[in-house]
């Protein structure tokens, strides 16, 4: 699955620290797919699919699972949204995660996955579009380059945390470091990658990947 | 209208990512980041770093060698050596010394000497498949109710853990089938199916089963996966993974420490004389 709209145009802007507004975008898209258009739809799923994407990712860490749940709270947010169901359109966001959060509690709580209400609407925006396989190859080129300038230890210390979700006390063990020196490259590990595909990807010379969200 | 650029993110993704983070502040830092682009970048840039890291682990990260190394080290080596040659001096000189004794008894021809080399040959660990399996603890892990707090268990994980509990392993597994995965339970089901198919001989499909356990971090479950799937690598005579798992439940303190110190002893110990035992006869299977 690809996810790397790490540095549209919007993320520039606030990487830089500038004010984004969001509402009348929001604001559009919510009055355009309640009047049917079906190219709303798109820009709705690929602005928020990455938002739902990592939240239900980081809740279920579960790949599979979080690509499923993901097609039910598009689906389901966009038939509301056709239905006209959104009031608050400043509170877009806040919608899309409620029901993010609804699905994921109804997944946990039951054996049947999809809510009963939920209805599959015609013509829905192609969600597999969202994802391309070129952005995604490129991010992980990226993000490969980014991991290579960590060193072993701390390559180490992300992989046993964010792969095997190993407690500090348990890695300082495994790599016979003390505890409070794992936490401390755990932490600088991260922050130094994390900033590090994010100057990569403002490099990056394929513009694509910030026309992406927002349009 | 929101300036933010990333610094809540940068305290709060990776504990989110962890599942660290307190459930008060995840809801907030959802909240956030599904309006903040550059919280929402950054979370994005762990994850993708947490997927690489899944596809092409981490060449040179190894977990500790085993006390117990299969290669043995050089210094071994060349002790079991000195060893072998300093018996094979005593046998020689014993046996020139009877011949030199008794010299009217009739001589047959004098008795091969041990070659050498033998003595430095690797070691195969699973010489002795039969005395390694036979450490494997076949008992089935206890199972405690957990504390409800005004919650009601999942009816399929009731059901299934009153197989377990009556002994019942086919019952269990087909009852705690039915537990959907993401539950509360699903992690406790998964990990009494685990128990019950090792005890029916699936070797495989328990080592799935509990490794999804081991695998998926913290639980009250975890240790017990980790013992098991030790116990598992055992009756599969296969001591290094046996060990690793070993090493692992040990290093999580908790109330299989003692059990798996003792377990992770005795392999050692049988690891050892059997390449005593090889070392002093060559020809020893």
């Amino acid at each position: 699955m690809g996810h790397g709209n790490y540095m549209s145009g919007e993320h520039r802007a606030e990487v830089e620290g500038i004010a984004v507004e969001k509402a009348p975008e929001d604001e559009q898209l919510v009055l355009a797919i309640a009047s049917g258009d079906r190219e709303a739809e798109g820009a709705f799923v690929l602005q928020y699919l990455p938002k739902v994407r990592a939240m239900l990712l980081a809740r279920t860490r579960n790949p599979d699972l979080a690509a499923d749940l993901q097609q039910d709270v598009m689906i389901e947010a966009i038939c509301a949204l056709r239905r006209g169901q959104v009031r608050d359109v400043a509170k877009l966001s806040s919608f899309v995660l409620g029901i993010a959060r609804n699905i994921l509690n109804s997944h946990f709580q039951s054996a049947v996955r999809r809510p009963a209400t939920l209805e599959f609407p015609n013509e829905l925006p192609d969600l597999a579009t969202a994802i391309d396989s070129m952005v995604e190859q490129q991010e992980q080129s990226l993000v490969q380059r980014a991991i290579s300038t960590l060193d072993t230890v701390d390559q180490s210390i992300l992989q046993l945390t964010l792969v095997e979700g190993l407690k500090p006390g348990v890695i300082a063990q495994q790599l016979r470091l003390s505890p409070e020196v794992v936490r401390q490259k755990k932490v600088r590990a991260t922050r130094k990658v994390v900033n590090l595909i994010l100057k990569l990807s403002q490099n990056n010379s394929t513009t694509h990947f910030s026309e992406r969200i927002v349009r | 209208m929101m300036i933010c650029t990333g610094s809540l993110a940068d305290l709060k993704a990776l504990p989110y990512v962890e599942g660290t983070l307190p459930a008060s502040e995840v809801e907030q830092f959802e909240e956030h980041f599904f309006d903040c682009p550059a919280c929402l970048v950054r979370l994005q840039a762990i994850q993708a770093v947490g997927r690489e890291l899944a596809r092409n682990p981490v060449a040179s990260r190894r977990e500790p060698e085993p006390r117990i190394r299969l290669g043995w080290p050089t210094w071994l080596w060349t002790a079991g050596a000195i060893a072998a040659v300093l018996l094979v001096c005593v046998f020689t000189y014993e046996s020139l010394e009877a011949r030199l004794a008794k010299p009217t008894v009739a001589q047959g021809p004098p008795k091969s000497i041990p070659q050498m080399q033998t003595a430095a040959q690797p070691a195969q660990p699973t010489a002795t498949p039969v005395r390694i399996s036979q450490l494997a603890d076949m008992t089935l892990p206890v199972y405690s109710l957990p504390n409800l707090r005004g919650e009601s268990l999942d009816a399929h994980f009731e059901a299934g853990m009153k197989e377990y509990a009556a002994g019942n392993c086919r019952g269990a597994i087909k009852a705690l089938a039915m537990v959907p995965g993401e539950s509360s339970e699903g992690r406790v089901a998964e990990f009494y199916s685990g128990a019950c198919q090792r005890r029916m001989g699936n070797l495989a499909s328990a080592s799935q089963l509990l490794r999804k356990v081991a695998d998926a971090g913290d639980s009250p479950q975890q240790e017990a996966a980790l013992y098991s799937l030790a116990q598992i690598a055992l009756t599969d005579n296969d001591p290094v993974t046996a060990h690793r798992y070993l090493l692992r439940t040990i290093s999580l303190r908790g109330d299989l420490e003692q059990r798996a110190r003792g377990q992770e002893r005795r392999l050692t110990e049988l690891i050892a004389q059997d390449k005593e035992a090889k070392g002093k006869n060559p020809e020893a299977k």
